[in-house]
């Protein structure tokens, strides 16, 4: 061991990547804690058993595009509204352009519901957004979530059986799942539809804040399938 | 502005009906077709008897879709939406449903849709009332039917664009239109042939099975293709043979398919398609068959079965019965008084067994050492034994107490995380290098430290016996011993007195033999008198301790690679030279200690940084002597290979886990229990603990289990078997002929 200046700048070199290893690694440990937890229910009896509505949501821990960590079991005592997004997809932009999508999120949020957008886009897919990039959409689209979410990996997704863009899942403050599904009756991308068809998140909603269970409890979802990271 | 990026074509690319042939055969006056970037969708006719009251008329939409783009079957699967088709048409005509043309499976990852590729033509039949009076035609051509059709239809590769599209299409009402009659042809022979009877479908569990009677002799045998028109039934991505299985009990098939996790239909009446595969088809041969069958049986509401949270029942009921097993009950959430007192008594035997693990031993020798020393003082046996279990006891509640507070703060922890921190590892090797050194009479406490140091020691015996205690518990919280596995489980999820009492049960197990050899003097009596073997006994203690250095080195190297393994070594080289220097007299030893002191500081100023960094994962990934056989752990690979229908051998560990090391050298390393292995293609997978790793940590807590090992075997379909920590030949090979 000598202290020639090789040593000590190699060191130096090693402790820069360390450095940035970790901070790559603080996000990927977050990641992975949600791998993990996802891997909690896959280490059930059936691989990919989604939750079905009357069962357990699943926890999850997420960054959200600002690069706080959310905890799903955090919000317990509340209503959550999970919704799958991705700007991309036209039937996203459908129910956001339209204002339907944040209206919706507005009139839950004011209720006290916590409202988390999740991206579960792979990077690699071509529409894939960056947080910043999201977080800048959701803005100018005047969206009112309580946190829009990173999902990358899709584990968020593929525990909750999300398949499409929008997909919704409504969890009551017990944790249980109480509605899965569209995010209204008509399933189509011509926003004119949007006044004709059932809203059945404002109506899920509308009942379990009034303590009546939910009369449409799963639906078909519809919209863009989620990329998911393969 | 939604749908700004869909770009629709022109359309109406009109032919000037003037320059119609008088041909026997007429094409239609106008065509439609609409080009997008994805598709060429076209609106075509098929007339060979001209139009009229019975006289067959078909139209329909022809899709050619772009390489890797499709369109959507009736049933669009998990995501996606069918073609929509609305006409208009003259007073008189009507249009029949869209006759499907059997879809195909499109596998999305780990989504399935049905739909088209290529070109597919969705025919709709026309019927022609005898009210349909035919328009004159004005411009003196022949007459005409106008047809109108708005279609939408989405589009899909990976991204997904909603089109839409008008089309027109005047159609000849005399002579013929059959320009597209090979489409129609084609379109005709992709279609499923009613079978003869209506077969059978009954819902069991999670289940649905299906029950196909009347299909030909000849496709008896052969693998078919399942497509339910109802959708959000089945688990569309559900793999033949994997998923859902088939057979033909003579001239039934019968099929067994896995209903939706968020089934949303629960239909009295399925209609359901049946396609041989592509390899199989004839031509001139129907390829597919439909029935509409009834359902039996009770559809499952998914309030009826809730699951838990976080662990299924089977496996629940798998980590009851290994935790009945090692006599620690890792009951559930609910405790009643019983329980509990059972769960304090296996946590006092497990502290009891802590006491033979290997990394207790170096403490085993200290004790044993002053029990030597002291021999026939009864009274200074009882003080010792007291102040030593007070160490041990109150080092357990603070690292339990820091567990829990750990714990609140949302931290992924679990036990023996202390040794999971490079810094921690490098300390306690620094530490164990002086206790070796002292041992071996390099230095002497009395000489190095200073003089109040050394009186309070001396006045304070009792600080020493006080201060191993706590040294035992920091050295052998690791060492998860059968006991310790279940108990710590249990207390982890216990409110938080309750928790602390578990720890201070444990260690009160780990202090017993001490504390009752302080008072026994039976016990005390048994053990040997002072005398010269004491120094050699001394000398010889000097080793384990030397070899814990060693061990802590490797664990070191585990966590930071060969640098900081190297660092650690050449710094504890310093350590052991600035200790030997503190022994000289005089001007000598303040010179060269000065001059050490200098070094260590300058050197560990310089590479000192080695020891705490984090190597990549990638370079950690394989361990050298593992070979192929062994793969890193990720969830992500567990849920693959149980996708894959592979079972799943996973093995928990840490480089600073000795009951690890130990399993890893015997029972896995033995050429029985892999041959077994390999026999049941098991997948084995390690997921390394050594460093903090919040995925393994979750992992285990999932397990009920708070530290490694842990063994899990788990098959698709079964519940996972979670084997003993000391892992026995017999009991592997019994678990895999279990498979």
């Amino acid at each position: 061991m000598t202290l020639s200046p090789t040593v000590d700048s190699r060191s130096l070199r090693a402790a820069r990547q360390a450095r940035a290893a970790l901070s790559r690694a603080s996000r990927r440990a977050v990641v992975a804690a949600a791998v993990a937890l996802g891997a909690t229910f896959l280490m059930g009896t059936n691989a990919f058993a989604a939750p079905a509505v009357g069962q357990q949501a699943p926890d999850f821990v997420a960054v959200d595009t600002s690069g706080a960590k959310h905890k799903l079991s955090d919000f317990a005592g509340k209503f959550v509204v999970l919704e799958w997004t991705n700007p991309g997809c036209p039937f996203v932009r459908k129910h956001y352009g339209s204002g339907n999508m944040p209206a919706t999120q507005k009139a839950a949020t004011d209720k006290g519901v916590v409202w988390l957008a999740i991206n579960s886009t792979e990077r690699a897919a071509s529409d894939y957004l960056k947080a910043d990039a999201l977080d800048a959409w959701m803005k100018s689209q005047k969206a009112a979530p309580t946190a829009v979410l990173m999902d990358e990996d899709g584990v968020i997704g593929q525990v909750y059986g999300a398949r499409t863009t929008p997909h919704i899942f409504i969890i009551d403050p017990k944790g249980m799942l109480v509605y899965a599904g569209g995010i209204d009756s008509i399933a189509s991308a011509r926003a004119d539809d949007i006044k004709t068809a059932t809203n059945y998140v404002n109506q899920a909603l509308g009942e379990v804040l009034g303590g009546k269970p939910v009369s449409t409890a799963s639906t078909r979802p519809y919209g863009c399938s989620i990329k998911y990271k393969s | 502005m939604i749908l700004s990026r869909i770009t629709l074509a022109p359309f109406l690319i009109a032919i000037a009906a003037a320059c119609m042939p008088a041909a026997a055969q007429l094409a239609p006056k106008t065509r439609a077709v609409v080009t997008t970037p994805h598709v060429r969708a076209e609106l075509v006719a098929h007339a060979p008897d001209g139009v009229a009251p019975g006289a067959p008329v078909w139209i329909g939409l022809q899709i050619t879709h772009q390489p890797e783009w499709h369109t959507y079957w009736k049933n669009a699967g998990d995501s996606g939406l069918p073609t929509e088709l609305k006409w208009t048409l003259p007073a008189g005509v009507s249009t029949g449903e869209i006759a499907w043309p059997v879809p195909k499976k499109i596998p999305v990852g780990t989504l399935a849709n049905y739909g088209y590729e290529n070109t597919v033509l969705l025919p709709v039949p026309l019927e022609v009332s005898t009210l349909y009076k035919p328009d004159v035609a004005l411009t003196g051509g022949s007459p005409a039917m106008d047809i109108k059709l708005q279609a939408s239809w989405l589009v899909c590769r990976k991204e997904c664009i909603p089109e839409e599209g008008e089309f027109t299409l005047s159609l000849p009402t005399r002579g013929s239109t059959a320009l597209n009659k090979a489409a129609f042809d084609t379109a005709q022979a992709a279609q499923p042939q009613p079978l003869g009877a209506p077969g059978a479908i009954a819902v069991d569990g999670q289940q649905l099975k299906v029950r196909l009677d009347g299909l030909p002799a000849a496709v008896r045998g052969k693998t078919l293709e399942f497509f339910p028109e109802t959708p959000e039934v089945i688990r569309t991505a559900a793999v033949s043979g994997k998923d859902w299985t088939q057979a033909w009990d003579g001239a039934t098939w019968t099929a067994t398919m896995p209903l939706a996790d968020q089934r949303s239909e629960s239909p009295t009446v399925m209609p359901v398609v049946v396609v041989l595969a592509e390899a199989d088809r004839q031509s001139g041969q129907p390829v597919a068959w439909r029935a509409e069958a009834p359902v039996s049986g009770t559809w499952p509401t998914a309030a009826a079965a809730p699951r838990a949270a976080a662990v299924s029942p089977a496996l629940q009921a798998a980590l009851a019965a290994n935790a009945a097993q090692a006599a620690a009950p890792a009951a559930a959430q609910a405790q009643p008084a019983g329980a509990f007192m059972v769960a304090l008594l296996g946590a006092l035997l497990g502290g009891l067994l802590l006491n033979l693990m290997p990394c207790v031993f170096p403490i085993l020798a200290i004790k044993v050492l002053g029990f030597a020393r002291q021999a026939g003082n009864a009274s200074a046996h009882r003080k010792a034994g007291l102040a030593y279990t007070g160490g041990v006891m109150l080092s357990f509640l603070a690292l339990g107490g820091a567990m829990l507070a750990l714990r609140a703060a949302g931290a992924q922890l679990g036990w023996g995380f202390q040794l999971q921190s490079p810094a921690v590892v490098a300390a306690l090797a620094a530490l164990f290098t002086l206790l070796g050194l002292n041992l071996a009479g390099v230095f002497e406490f009395g000489r190095a430290a200073p003089q109040s140091v050394c009186s309070a020691q001396a006045k304070h015996p009792l600080a020493n016996d006080f201060l191993s205690g706590v040294l035992a518990v920091v050295i052998a919280s690791p060492c998860t011993a059968p006991f310790m596995g279940a108990s710590l489980g249990f207390a982890i999820g216990l409110p938080a007195t309750q928790a602390l009492m578990l720890f201070a049960a444990l260690g009160l197990g780990l202090a017993l033999p001490y504390l009752v050899a302080g008072f026994v003097p039976a016990v005390a009596r048994l053990l040997p008198k002072p005398g010269p073997w004491m120094h050699t006994l001394r000398r010889l203690l000097a080793f384990p301790m030397f070899a814990t250095v060693a061990w802590l080195v490797w664990v070191l190297g585990q966590q930071s690679g060969i640098d900081g393994a190297g660092t650690l070594l050449a710094l504890l080289v310093c350590l052991a030279a600035v200790v030997w220097a503190f022994t000289l007299r005089g001007r000598t030893r303040v010179v060269i200690a000065t001059v050490m002191i200098a070094f260590t500081a300058v050197l560990a100023g310089a590479i000192g940084r080695n020891i705490v960094q984090v190597p990549e994962p990638a370079k950690l990934a394989a361990a050298p002597n593992d070979g192929e056989r062994w793969q890193p752990w990720s969830a992500q690979r567990v849920s693959d290979m149980a996708n894959a229908g592979r079972p799943v051998f996973i093995d928990f560990t840490a480089a600073w886990c000795v009951t690890c090391q130990y399993n890893k050298k015997s029972t896995l390393a033995d050429a029985e229990v892999l041959a077994d292995f390999d026999a049941k293609q098991v997948a084995m997978l390690r997921a390394d603990w050594t460093r903090r790793d919040p995925a393994i940590t979750a992992a285990l807590t999932a397990l009920g289990r708070s530290g490694v090992p842990v063994y899990v075997l788990q098959a698709p379909g079964k519940a996972p078997v979670v084997l003993t920590e000391i892992l026995s030949k017999d009991e592997v090979r019994a678990a895999l002929a279990a498979l």
